[in-house]
């Protein structure tokens, strides 16, 4: 500690230096903060979905397949299961917009007590399940787009051939924005119907279920898929967070990417940083020999420069991680239906890990210019001219 | 004017720190171009596939050709119309096709994804760019089998020659691969029409007609008919536009690059602003000699940024050819239009390989500035007694 003020005084000798390098590990390391907090809240994510114990029924085909209205009360019936809906992707697309927002539709009666994290007021509830053509609308998505009770909401199908003309009568209160609008099936169902279009009718898309207890999750996905093996159309029963999952699948390697331009990323600040420190050690060379001729040790002037590396790293890491936080809370405020957990929701020893890199860097970096100091031969050092 | 032998020689002579710093920009620019390539080659699939003279025709209403459906006796009324190019059998260039999506696992634990099973006619074949197959054979109608390319083969179990996809619990056995000039085809697999309406249990479905127009005139014709006349009531759009619309995809992927781009670049810009600081404080001795036996201020600076972006060019060159080994490379994202895989390779061509080396010019350019104004504002007399 006694050395901290030596080792202080020596990083803020050259400022213009320091700052540089500072600047340098800050900048790239709030790249990486950005990059690993978008991993770490598709963990958070997951996380959140496994809390709920749900479970989706979808075609073993997958989306394009058909699962039968009548697997949702199927799956009802099955013990330990609390509660199931149909939850049909609509898909249709807004006035003159022409990518759809998420529209499903499902039972009334019953998705609350699916999603029973979600609060919707009781006469609210009430009235949706009076009016066919009702529908309720996330909260905060109803806010974004300025919808107040009583809004009429025209949706064009896109890939069932009705349009259906709803009116929004209540809203949900989620946890995270789901950006989600809910309507009755029943009403896309005798649409359906009337139009003649009876290959998609029938069809409830997916088939969401509440399940008791978490131990019981496995053995049931099993024995909705054995149910349903032989039928004309089996099912891929998986957990929500298995389901969320795959979307992020489908994105491809984009982990392995993150990570690679992780590490691209530290080589190149070890570059950086170390090509400074042995600048500044080179200035000083005779100042290492003084140190040394009045009794340093070799391991003392080791310390010396690799705390001098390490602090001015620290502290880039630290910028680093306060520009990246911040970049992560605009994104998270902005668009929140994509980002939305805030920062203090995905803190964690991801955190921790980027300050660590940021050491690690500073230790790397000083390494060969505090040997190099460390072996310095008194002497020559002393007759040196910088 | 200062020789340009100058600041190569300076290079030289400060090689360790030269060296360092280049390989510190290579390897920003390394990133960057990476991410640039990924773009372009996504760009590149989705362009390739549109032809000007092909039309999808589909239903009023659908965004893609996986929520489309015609009814059959109208999708062939649509093949009898006029306008439409033929081939050299005299045959309309006139594809009925069904499109679904199935669910498949990628290999090593890839998770599982959507791909594209298109049901077609022969004349599909003709209406997609370079179509040729390069292994096994095509497809006999009636039979079960699926084609698909090599890329698809690589990224998906189940799809080497020979294997079997199951559709509906109706095998379907790959018999051969082909090629498409890298068009978003193939990230496809091909069967026949109707085997692939009977596996999924809607025999006579149809989801789009895929057709070729003989000329610009008779392509708004076909459109205007389409689309007004009741007996057809569908919409059709030139291929081009459908598949600029995919690019939705690609536009997420590119601000991703830039935004990484961007955040290294300054970066970096430091690293080189700290490098050329070190080189000026070295060389106050030499800069007051040059001002001394008369080069200009303006020739000072223009050295110093000139060596600072050699340095910078150099770790961009350097970063561009580190990339050369990917180019090519094959990998697949999400079509967020369609939900499903598209395989596409890494493009590093001329303007992605610019591109680099911009970012690296500005860093030079940027890094080696402040720096140079310093050389610059040196009194000659002190310069000169600098040790």
């Amino acid at each position: 500690m006694k050395l901290f003020k030596y080792i202080w005084r020596n990083a803020t000798r050259n400022k213009l230096r320091s700052s540089l390098t500072i600047l340098s590990v800050a900048f790239s390391l709030a790249l990486m903060t950005v990059l690993y907090g978008y991993l770490a809240m598709q963990n958070v994510w997951s996380n959140e979905a496994k809390t709920h114990n749900r479970i989706v029924v979808l075609n073993k085909q997958g989306f394009s397949g058909k699962v039968p209205i009548a697997y949702v009360d199927r799956v009802r019936r099955m013990p330990g299961i609390k509660a199931a809906v149909p939850y049909s992707w609509f898909g249709g697309t807004y006035k003159d917009e022409q990518a759809p927002f998420a529209q499903f539709g499902t039972d009334a009666k019953e998705v609350f007590n699916v999603w029973n994290e979600y609060v919707i007021a009781p006469e609210q509830l009430a009235a949706w399940q009076a009016n066919r053509q009702g529908c309720v609308v996330d909260s905060r998505f109803a806010e974004q787009r300025g919808w107040k009770i009583g809004e009429k909401i025209p949706l064009k199908g896109t890939y069932y051939q009705f349009d259906l003309q709803l009116e929004m009568v209540g809203v949900f209160k989620a946890p995270q924005p789901t950006g989600s609008l809910w309507f009755h099936w029943d009403y896309l169902e005798e649409g359906l119907k009337s139009k003649n279009a009876l290959l998609s009718a029938g069809n409830a898309g997916a088939v969401y279920a509440k399940v008791e207890r978490a131990d019981a999750i496995a053995g049931l996905c099993q024995s909705i898929d054995d149910k349903f093996a032989s039928s004309d159309n089996p099912t891929r029963t998986q957990t929500e967070a298995a389901f969320a999952q795959m979307f992020t699948d489908m994105v491809g390697n984009i982990q392995a990417y993150i990570r690679n331009i992780g590490l691209a990323v530290m080589f190149s600040l070890t570059l950086v940083a170390a090509n400074a420190m042995a600048m500044s050690m080179r200035e000083r060379t005779t100042e290492v020999a003084v140190l040394k001729a009045i009794g340093f040790s070799r391991g003392r002037v080791l310390n010396l420069v690799l705390g001098e590396s390490c602090l001015i790293a620290a502290i880039g890491g630290l910028i680093g991680l306060a520009i990246g936080g911040g970049f992560l809370q605009v994104i998270h405020k902005s668009a929140p239906q994509y980002f939305p957990f805030s920062i203090g929701d995905m803190a964690g020893g991801w955190m921790l890990w980027i300050v660590g890199v940021a050491v690690g860097i500073g230790l790397v970096s000083g390494l060969v210019p505090a040997v190099r100091a460390a072996q310095l031969s008194v002497v020559n050092g002393l007759r040196r001219v910088v | 004017m200062i020789p340009i032998k100058y600041n190569v020689r300076n290079l030289r002579v400060r090689w360790m720190t030269t060296l360092m710093t280049v390989l510190g920009t290579a390897l920003v620019v390394w990133a960057s171009v990476l991410a640039f390539g990924l773009t372009d080659g996504l760009n590149h699939a989705l362009d390739v596939t549109g032809d000007k003279l092909d039309l999808i025709v589909m239903r009023k209403g659908s965004q893609d050709e996986g929520s489309s459906g015609i009814e059959q006796q109208v999708a062939r009324q649509v093949v009898t119309l006029p306008g439409i190019a033929r081939d050299a059998h005299g045959q309309p260039m006139c594809s009925v096709e069904f499109v679904t999506i199935l669910t498949q696992p990628r290999r090593a634990n890839g998770g599982t994804v959507n791909l594209i099973v298109r049901g077609m006619e022969q004349a599909g074949r003709a209406l997609r760019p370079g179509f040729k197959l390069v292994e096994g054979r095509d497809i006999k109608p009636g039979v079960n089998e699926a084609i698909t390319s090599k890329q698809m083969a690589a990224r998906f179990e189940n799809l080497d020659l020979g294997d079997k996809i199951d559709i509906n619990k109706v095998d379907f056995t790959v018999v051969g691969y082909f090629e498409a000039e890298g068009s978003a085809a193939e990230s496809e697999v091909w069967t026949d029409l109707r085997d692939l309406t009977n596996a999924r249990r809607t025999p006579g479905a149809v989801s789009v007609v895929n057709l070729r127009v003989a000329d610009e005139a008779s392509k708004q014709a076909i459109i205007e008919r389409l689309q007004t006349d009741q007996q057809f009531g569908l919409k059709a759009i030139g291929e081009q536009a459908y598949y600029d619309e995919q690019k939705t995809a690609s536009i997420a992927i590119r601000i991703v690059g830039y935004f990484i781009a961007g955040f290294l670049t300054v970066g970096a810009m430091f690293g080189a602003a700290n490098t050329m600081y070190a080189a000026v404080a070295g060389r106050a001795r030499e800069i007051g000699t040059l001002r001394a036996i008369g080069f200009r201020r303006r020739s000072i600076l223009f050295s110093f940024l000139l060596e600072s972006v050699l340095l910078c060019l150099l770790g961009g060159v350097l970063g561009c050819l580190a990339t050369m080994p990917l180019n090519g490379l094959s990998t697949g994202t999400a079509n967020w239009a369609t939900f499903s895989e598209i395989t596409f390779s890494f493009r590093f061509g001329p303007a992605v390989l610019l591109q680099g080396l911009t970012l690296a010019l500005v860093m030079g350019l940027i890094g080696g500035l402040f720096p140079a104004l310093r050389a610059i504002r040196l009194n000659t007399a002190t310069a000169l007694r600098a040790q």
